[in-house]
């Protein structure tokens, strides 16, 4: 139960903390969650299942408020620690982490998402859904930029207007032979034929604007350029895996019925995002904005691989979402760096840094390979899953995705090469902190290992991941 | 030591110079720095003589199962067989010559540890791909070469007059190996879902056999095909070839090492180690045969008026991997290697000679400023004579062997394209004794200034010209034809055919009587030619023209027949007008306007955006966060107590 808790009551002790310390407090506390979350992981059996938290009967709603985990849930909660102690490091030396504010509305955004990871019932799902949401928007509005109130308030509809279509179908759901929320209930609901494809809709509609899948993309790029550094790298690290995750573990066993309408347009989507977010990604001139379509175009390749779910297409989707995350991380922090050197989002502007901060030369070079899905890290390993999974999906559609590898190529590499090479725009830049530095460490070592031994993860994943497929195969097996 | 010691010590060694150069290399001498990463590659050398002693046959290690999923398992596997053990014995031969030869090179250049990191990376990589047992490692090693080649070529990106054309010309490399990577990635998407495997024995079996695996021609010529497009990448092969001149402009002995020497030579490598796969695909082995002959005559003549000492060796490093490829396509995968390895004897030479000839120059390339180099730098001239005779096919050198050993094969094969393929032969001698005349002989032609500076290159310099210009001399004897000695000959291929596959294929070999005739026409060619160069660029002591004065053909070679030009209007201006037009316009007047009901919304924003300024809907947020977050806890305080 820690992994809820810990991060509600160091929220909301955050706020009380005086903001000298807050930053430092922030820190501790993402660290000792993740701590939890390791610990968890370690002592982690294979195929099993955890219960957390259960009411001993569910509520006259059918809310069973079961918390639990197995080994899929239990990586992306790891992951989601993992991503707030990433952001709170490299979010110390930001003006916003000196806000008590900031911290508080930080913390019980993970204390949303581990929820969200460990919920096992529909309801509970929900409300953790919304309340991420909230703290994210608020640090939005308090902490992004002045003039983007309208990009807020887009961005929050627009999610809200999804979650709305998540809540019809789980109401609907309650029509056909419903007992309780509870997962392992909400499986053996038999959906009519002839609403399996709505109440898909339904979820569809929320995952697909949050991931975001193309064409419900268009708040992502605004919102990703104007919020604050910490706000970007968790809307695109760990917010998005939210929508992901529901994919995995919601929608496609709640709904497999209703998949072989919706599987094909998805792929389909999926791989049109791909071509489209690189394209746009080798013109923009806003780095900030350009990795944000580089991300539209990777989340694109993992969605495809998650609608196609055979086993190799959602191990490789949750190896490039750990994947995924990480490189947010880096691509973001020195994006951010760049912008407060230069006071300028515009790659035009920059050039030659590399000279000037050798340091900081190296380590964004070092995550530009890893986001380019270099042998030996993490992504290389996930494209290369999923690129196959496409192609033996429909070979014309795995022929599109596998350009991902060439465009990707020219946008990572142009904007590295903007900003860092040729002669020098500017007098002085200052090299990286500690603190930045450690952030790249991590996030190297991390991919090296998962590029190394991705046995690791995938023993952990695989139980879960078989059973998924084997419900959609026969929705009479339940789930554990 | 044992076999698998060897070759874990084989591949880490490069890492440790390189570890070694990242941590405290800066804070050292630059001897010491450069040496460590020398010696560390001269060691790897030994290793693999080491290793070369003691495998015969074919041996596998395994390092570790990568990942095992339903229907395949990827492991981290090593193959160590004659193909192999050659290849690696010129990587590390030759890498540690020129490793020798950068010390001196790169003496004042201030990114000097950074470089040796890089070459270190890059022949852990080169080693990883010819020593991988299956496509997954080697991929590993494809990608790895490219991204060092990548980092090399961009190595003086920071530069302030040529930083900018430094770092396109890297990123151009990158890109299109990229899309030869493609290839080699939908062959292995291929192979997985034929073979259920990547590593090569099994395939080589599954093949021959064609027990339990079910596949058509079709699939196996989509296979090859693909390999061959990375090939075509790696080995600058039509339709992917123009990055490779743009690639000079890293440091020249990287411009030797990867891309004269080695990587370039991957793509043959990879195929002859497919071998079993192309021999039954008798298309995919045309294509070759075609695509060589193309991209060897077309970059022989681009060579012609090229005038820039680097870039001429590059065109001819395309010309000479074009007639590799012939030899792949005629299914003599032995002598492609052969001639593998004479290139790497005489081009890494010609190379290191124009390296210490622009050292010598203080970094001037163009050939129009040299002229009468030899007396200043003697010993660089004698060796880059060596090298320009070996390439030109001069009889007996090295590259007369191997050279004449393919056109023997393409003669047997088909006599048209041996008349064509001859004429490639001719352009090569051209321009190789242009260039090699218009830079040693004649009145120098620079300034004042340069001549008083021009001087022979430091020992760690010229030792490494040495040495190549004797295995250019007497490269030959690896693998010297019947005619001479029958005990004895054909050495190299003999010793190739242990490799998998190689051993079943026959070539058509020319008889020994047509050997001769073939030869002796090769050697009047080169002859001839070089008389012929005598007279125009010595007696008559004409020079390299100006552009301007270029006529219509030789403003085509010059301009490299306009391919960038009609690369950028096909590929690269769409790609960049789709881009531009889906950001400028789709983007922003479409999405953003909001076609999804956000249009409707703005107007109602607009006021409910009156109240949030107020604060009053940020608050109420704030209180929403906090009533979900109590109505949780007092559901879980409830359950808990009160169960």
């Amino acid at each position: 139960m820690e992994l809820v808790l810990l991060p509600l009551y160091f929220g909301l002790v955050a706020f009380i903390v005086s903001p000298k310390f807050g930053r430092y407090f922030i820190l501790a506390a993402s660290l000792t969650s993740l701590g939890a979350g390791l610990a968890r992981l370690f002592s982690y059996q294979p195929d099993t299942y955890q219960t957390l938290f259960s009411l001993s009967k569910a509520n006259a709603l059918g809310f069973s408020m079961e918390i639990g985990y197995d080994g899929l849930s239990l990586v992306m909660v790891g992951l989601s620690n993992l991503v707030f102690f990433l952001v709170a490091l490299a979010n110390l030396s930001k003006e916003e982490s000196r806000s008590s504010l900031f911290n508080g509305l930080f913390l019980l955004m993970q204390f949303g998402l581990n929820g969200l990871f460990l919920a096992q019932d529909g309801l509970l799902f929900y409300v953790f859904w919304e309340l991420a949401l909230i703290p994210i928007f608020l640090i939005l509005y308090w902490f992004g930029a002045n003039d983007s109130q309208k990009t807020w308030f887009k961005f929050f509809l627009y999610t809200l207007f999804g979650s709305l279509g998540m809540l019809f179908s789980l109401i609907a759901l309650t029509q056909f032979g419903f007992v309780s929320f509870a997962y392992g209930h909400l499986l053996q609901v038999v959906i009519p034929a002839q609403y399996a494809c709505w109440i898909m809709s339904g979820f569809l509609l929320a995952f697909a604007i949050k991931i975001p899948i193309f064409p419900f993309h268009s708040w992502q790029a605004n919102t990703y350029d104007a919020a604050p550094m910490a706000g970007t790298m968790l809307l695109s690290a760990i917010m998005l895996k939210m929508a992901l995750f529901g994919l995995i573990k919601w929608m496609i066993p709640l709904n497999p019925g209703g998949l072989s309408f919706w599987q094909l347009p998805i792929i389909f989507l999926g791989v049109v995002g791909i071509l489209y977010g690189a394209l746009i990604a080798t013109r923009e001139n806003n780095i900030k904005k350009v990795f944000a379509f580089a991300s539209l175009s990777h989340l694109g390749l993992i969605v495809a691989g998650i609608m196609i779910f055979t086993q190799e297409s959602l191990t490789a989707s949750v190896v490039q979402m750990l994947n995924h995350s990480l490189i947010a991380i880096g691509l973001f922090l020195a994006a951010n760096r760049l912008e407060v050197g230069f006071g300028s989002k515009e790659l035009s502007t920059m050039g030659g840094i590399a000279k000037l901060a050798p340091t900081f030369g190296v380590w964004f070079g070092i995550i530009t390979l890893i986001a380019l899905s270099v042998p030996l890290t993490a992504g290389f390993l996930g494209e290369f899953l999923l690129i196959k999974s496409v192609f033996q999906f429909n070979l014309w559609l795995g022929v599109l995705s596998s350009l991902t590898l060439v465009l990707g190529a020219v946008y990572m590499l142009r904007s590295y090469q903007m900003s860092m090479m040729g002669a020098p725009a500017i007098g002085t830049f200052e090299d990286l902190p500690v603190n930045e530095i450690i952030v790249y460490f991590i996030i190297t070592a991390l991919t090296l290992f998962i590029g190394l031994f991705p046995e690791f993860l995938i023993q952990i994943i695989k139980p879960s991941i078989e059973q998924i497929i084997l419900h959609t195969q026969n929705p009479a097996l339940t789930i554990r | 030591m044992n076999v698998s010691t060897l070759l874990y010590l084989l591949l880490s060694l490069p890492l440790v110079g390189a570890a070694f150069n990242v941590f405290i290399g800066k804070r050292l001498s630059k001897n010491i720095a450069g040496g460590f990463s020398t010696m560390m590659i001269g060691l790897c050398f030994v290793l693999a003589l080491m290793l070369f002693n003691q495998i015969d046959g074919a041996q596998k290690i395994k390092a570790f199962n990568l990942l095992t999923l339903s229907n395949f398992s990827l492991d981290v596997q090593f193959l160590l067989d004659s193909l192999s053990l050659w290849m690696t014995l010129i990587i590390t031969g030759i890498g540690t010559l020129i490793h020798l030869f950068s010390m001196g090179y790169m003496a004042t250049d201030e990114g000097y540890s950074k470089f040796f990191v890089y070459l270190n990376l890059f022949i852990f990589a080169m080693l990883l791909l010819v020593l991988g047992s299956n496509y997954f490692v080697l991929f590993f090693g494809w990608e790895g070469v490219g991204i060092c080649s990548f980092l090399l070529i961009g190595f003086h990106y920071s530069d302030a007059e040529k930083g900018i054309a430094n770092s396109l010309a890297a990123r151009k490399a990158f890109v299109m190996n990229r899309i030869g990577d493609v290839g080699l990635l939908f062959a292995c998407f291929m192979l997985l879902t034929t073979f259920h495997s990547l590593e090569f024995d099994q395939i080589a079996t599954a093949v021959d056999s064609h027990s339990g695996f079910t596949f058509s021609n079709l699939t196996l010529l989509g296979i090859t095909l693909c390999l061959f497009l990375a090939a075509t990448g790696k080995s600058a092969q039509i339709p992917l070839f123009t990055w490779l001149p743009d690639a000079m402009a890293g440091p020249t002995p990287v411009s030797a090492l990867i891309h004269a020497a080695t990587m370039v030579t991957a793509g043959i490598y990879m195929v002859t180690r497919s071998n079993f796969l192309f021999e039954l695909a008798p298309i995919a082995k045309d294509v070759m045969l075609y695509i060589g002959i193309a991209t060897s005559l077309a970059a022989a003549f681009m060579a012609l008026r090229q005038n820039d000492i680097k870039k001429v060796l590059a065109y001819s490093t395309v010309s000479q991997l074009g007639l590799m490829v012939v030899a792949l396509g005629l299914g003599a995968y032995t002598v492609a290697i052969f001639h593998v390895t004479t290139h790497a004897f005489f081009k890494a030479l010609l190379f290191l000679g124009s390296g210490s000839v622009i050292h010598g120059m203080h970094h001037e390339q163009d050939i129009r400023k040299m002229g009468g180099l030899r007396k200043a730098m003697p010993i660089t001239h004698a060796t880059f004579l060596m090298g320009t005779l070996a390439i030109t096919g001069f009889p007996l050198l090295s590259g007369f062997y191997s050279k004449d050993e393919i056109i023997g094969h393409l003669f047997e094969a088909n006599i048209g394209l041996y008349g064509v393929i001859m004429f490639s032969v001719l352009m090569t001698a051209v321009y190789m004794f242009r260039l090699y005349f218009l830079t040693f002989h004649g009145r120098f032609r620079g300034t004042e200034a340069q001549w008083s500076h021009v001087h022979e290159s430091p020992l760690n310099m010229t030792i490494p010209l040495v040495i190549l210009s004797v295995l250019s001399l007497v490269g030959g004897i690896l693998n010297l034809p019947g005619i001479f000695f029958h005990k004895g000959s054909h050495w190299l291929s003999t010793y190739l055919n242990k490799s998998y596959g190689l051993h079943k294929i026959h070539g058509h070999e020319a008889s020994p009587n047509l050997t001769l005739a073939l030869m002796i026409v090769a050697s009047l060619v080169c002859l001839g030619t070089l008389g012929w160069a005598y007279q125009q660029y010595v007696k008559k002591g004409n020079v390299a023209k100006d552009d301007q004065d270029l006529s219509g053909w030789e403003r085509l070679s010059a301009r490299k027949l306009f391919w960038d030009e009609f690369y950028h209007r096909i590929w690269v201006l769409p790609t960049q007008c789709v881009g531009t037009f889906l950001n400028q316009k789709l983007e922003k007047r479409v999405f953003l306007a909001g076609v999804f009901g956000v249009a409707q919304w703005s107007k109602k924003g607009g006021e409910i955006m009156g109240r949030l300024q107020n604060g009053k809907l940020s608050s109420y947020l704030m209180w929403m966060v906090f009533g979900l977050t109590m109505l949780v806890l007092v559901f879980i305080i409830k359950a808990t107590f009160w169960n």
